[in-house]
């Protein structure tokens, strides 16, 4: 059981500070969106998935278990494109492109997630000038879907002891038979909401507007060349696609 | 009689949960017991099909868990899960017990008697219309075991029942437990609480590392140096030991010991 993303490991990734890595997985995110031509997308993925396995140490079968969940919704949007777009090869070539994103967006958030530790992340946020509170609701709701996923698979088996048989039945009544798992989940989700806020403020979150950190975060050299090279790569990416025209189909 | 033969579990082809595990559970109360991840909640899915094995096999009454559902083998083999409000869903109790019978496709009137029935069996008669979530810890715990009962399963899964009440609770729940004995149902708790497994039990199972390290007796249990096990000897247990005074199984027939020796 997992209870936050965070893998341990000696990589140049891990090492890189937060500003950099967020910075860097916002430009990505918006470079996938740049192009729409997969002969433009398909370079990038795959230079996405490389730089995490040398750069980050993240091993391809790990990004596989990213990867994996999404894939059924990449698939359908692939096969959703020719129904849109005429003639249908094209639009199936199309679509690639689409899934591709996709499933860019999900490893790059991921690799986020693998890469940073919790507290460096807000800190990261912090010191870009975001809001602290944004910062904190999303590392907080991102480090609950484990516990909410395995809290899931007890209610299933607690209310399955109780005869519940959720395979069975049409679609109508298999929808219905999700009320049993949904109301406890709820329930208890909001209690833990409740709790955690009690927790924070009796830690006195919120009562001065000046945060002071306890650790703290320098950007060294390599994280000034790495933001060089990453913005130089958006850049030369942005005249390719706007000046060139390069990895884009107009429809 | 529940026959648990060389059991193993090993979790997403990585980690093995049990590790070859062999027993008999009859119509007797037994505690499983055992330090976290030693495999106690792995074992108990297993009763009724919510695991299957990895190898070995389990028999319920001659069922082998491998060829029935999880629906099937509820009939037989109830599991009342630690958290009662993970299993609360409906408005009043007496929806929520009638959830169980309904699944198993009785008759409007036969869920009805069995409902009556089950909140009798667990002191919650007249609670019908309360919201579950509005009871007590002890009487959340009683209507859980009741959502089960209702189910009329020969034998009983109770996964730490007494977690989290106080003494008030944990009495009428420890009281239930005793009846459903006496009814002749078999069943097996699942505890860290040391002083319940004096009380409660006659036959202990130590689980340690995936393993059975122990199946025997309550009293020959507690003779095992148990801090090898990260467990504790009950208070009761260590003052009269370091008073020479032996076994009891409670508080009463301890102090009665204890005053004979002092009027001496
Ligand atoms: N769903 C699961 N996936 C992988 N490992 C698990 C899972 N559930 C339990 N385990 C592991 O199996 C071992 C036994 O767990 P468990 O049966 O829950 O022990 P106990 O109930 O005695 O605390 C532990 O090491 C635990 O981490
Ligand atoms: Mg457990």
């Amino acid at each position: 059981m997992i209870s936050s993303f965070y893998v341990e490991r000696d990589s140049f990734l891990h090492s890189l500070d937060p500003r950099v890595k967020l910075v860097a997985s916002f430009l990505g995110i918006v470079a996938m969106i740049l192009f729409n031509s997969p002969y433009a997308l398909l370079p990038l993925f795959l230079f996405i998935l490389l730089s995490l396995r040398f750069l980050g140490k993240i091993g391809f079968r790990e990004q596989w278990q990213v990867l994996k969940p999404l894939v059924p919704l990449m698939i359908i949007t692939m096969i959703v494109w020719p129904f849109i777009l005429k003639p249908p090869l094209f639009g199936l070539f199309f679509g690639f492109g689409y899934a591709l994103r996709l499933g860019a967006l999900g490893l790059i958030t991921f690799s986020l997630l693998l890469t940073t530790k919790q507290r460096d992340l807000i800190l990261g946020f912090i010191k870009l000038k975001m809001p602290y509170e944004i910062g904190l609701t999303l590392t907080i709701a991102l480090r609950y879907i484990p516990t909410l996923y395995t809290l899931t698979m007890t209610i299933m088996d607690a209310q399955k002891s109780r005869g519940l048989e959720l395979e069975r039945g049409n679609f109508f009544t298999r929808v219905r038979k999700t009320i049993p798992v949904l109301i406890p989940l709820i329930i208890s989700s909001i209690k833990t909401a409740h709790e955690l806020s009690i927790a924070l403020e009796s830690r006195a979150f919120g009562t001065k507007k000046k945060r002071t950190f306890l650790h703290d975060i320098k950007m060294e050299l390599r994280d000034y060349i790495s933001l060089t090279v990453i913005l130089g790569l958006f850049i030369a990416a942005a005249v390719l696609r706007y000046k060139y025209g390069v990895g884009y189909v107009r429809i | 009689m529940i026959e648990v033969r060389n059991l193993w579990h090993i979790y997403d082809g990585k980690k093995e949960a049990l590790k070859g595990v062999s027993l008999t559970i009859g119509n007797e109360i037994v505690a499983l017991v055992g330090p976290n991840g030693s495999g106690k909640t792995t074992l108990a899915k297993h009763l009724n099909g919510l695991l299957k094995p990895t190898k070995g096999e389990i028999l319920v009454d001659g069922l082998d868990t491998r060829e029935h559902s999880v629906a099937e083998l509820s009939r037989v083999v109830g599991y009342v899960f630690q958290n009662p409000e993970n299993m609360f869903f409906e408005e009043n109790v007496f929806k929520e017990v009638s959830f169980g019978p309904k699944n198993l496709g009785l008759s409007d009137e036969e869920v009805e008697e069995r409902v009556r029935w089950a909140l009798r069996e667990v002191n919650l008669e007249g609670y019908e219309d309360r919201h579950p979530y509005s009871l007590s810890g002890g009487e959340k715990q009683r209507l859980a075991i009741a959502c089960i009962l209702a189910m009329k399963p020969k034998y009983l899964v109770l996964d730490e029942p007494t977690t989290g009440l106080d003494e008030k609770g944990a009495e009428s729940v420890k009281k239930i437990v005793r009846k459903l004995h006496r009814d002749g149902h078999g069943i097996l708790l699942i505890t860290h609480n040391m002083e319940l497994v004096l009380e409660l039990t006659d036959r202990v199972i130590l689980l340690y590392n995936g393993e059975k390290a122990f199946d025997g007796g309550v009293k020959d249990f507690f003779e095992l140096n148990l801090r090898d096990y990260s467990l504790d000897k009950p208070a009761l247990l260590k003052i009269s030991s370091s008073l020479g005074l032996g076994f009891f199984r409670d508080l009463e027939s301890f102090l009665d010991s204890a005053l004979r020796r002092v009027s001496q």
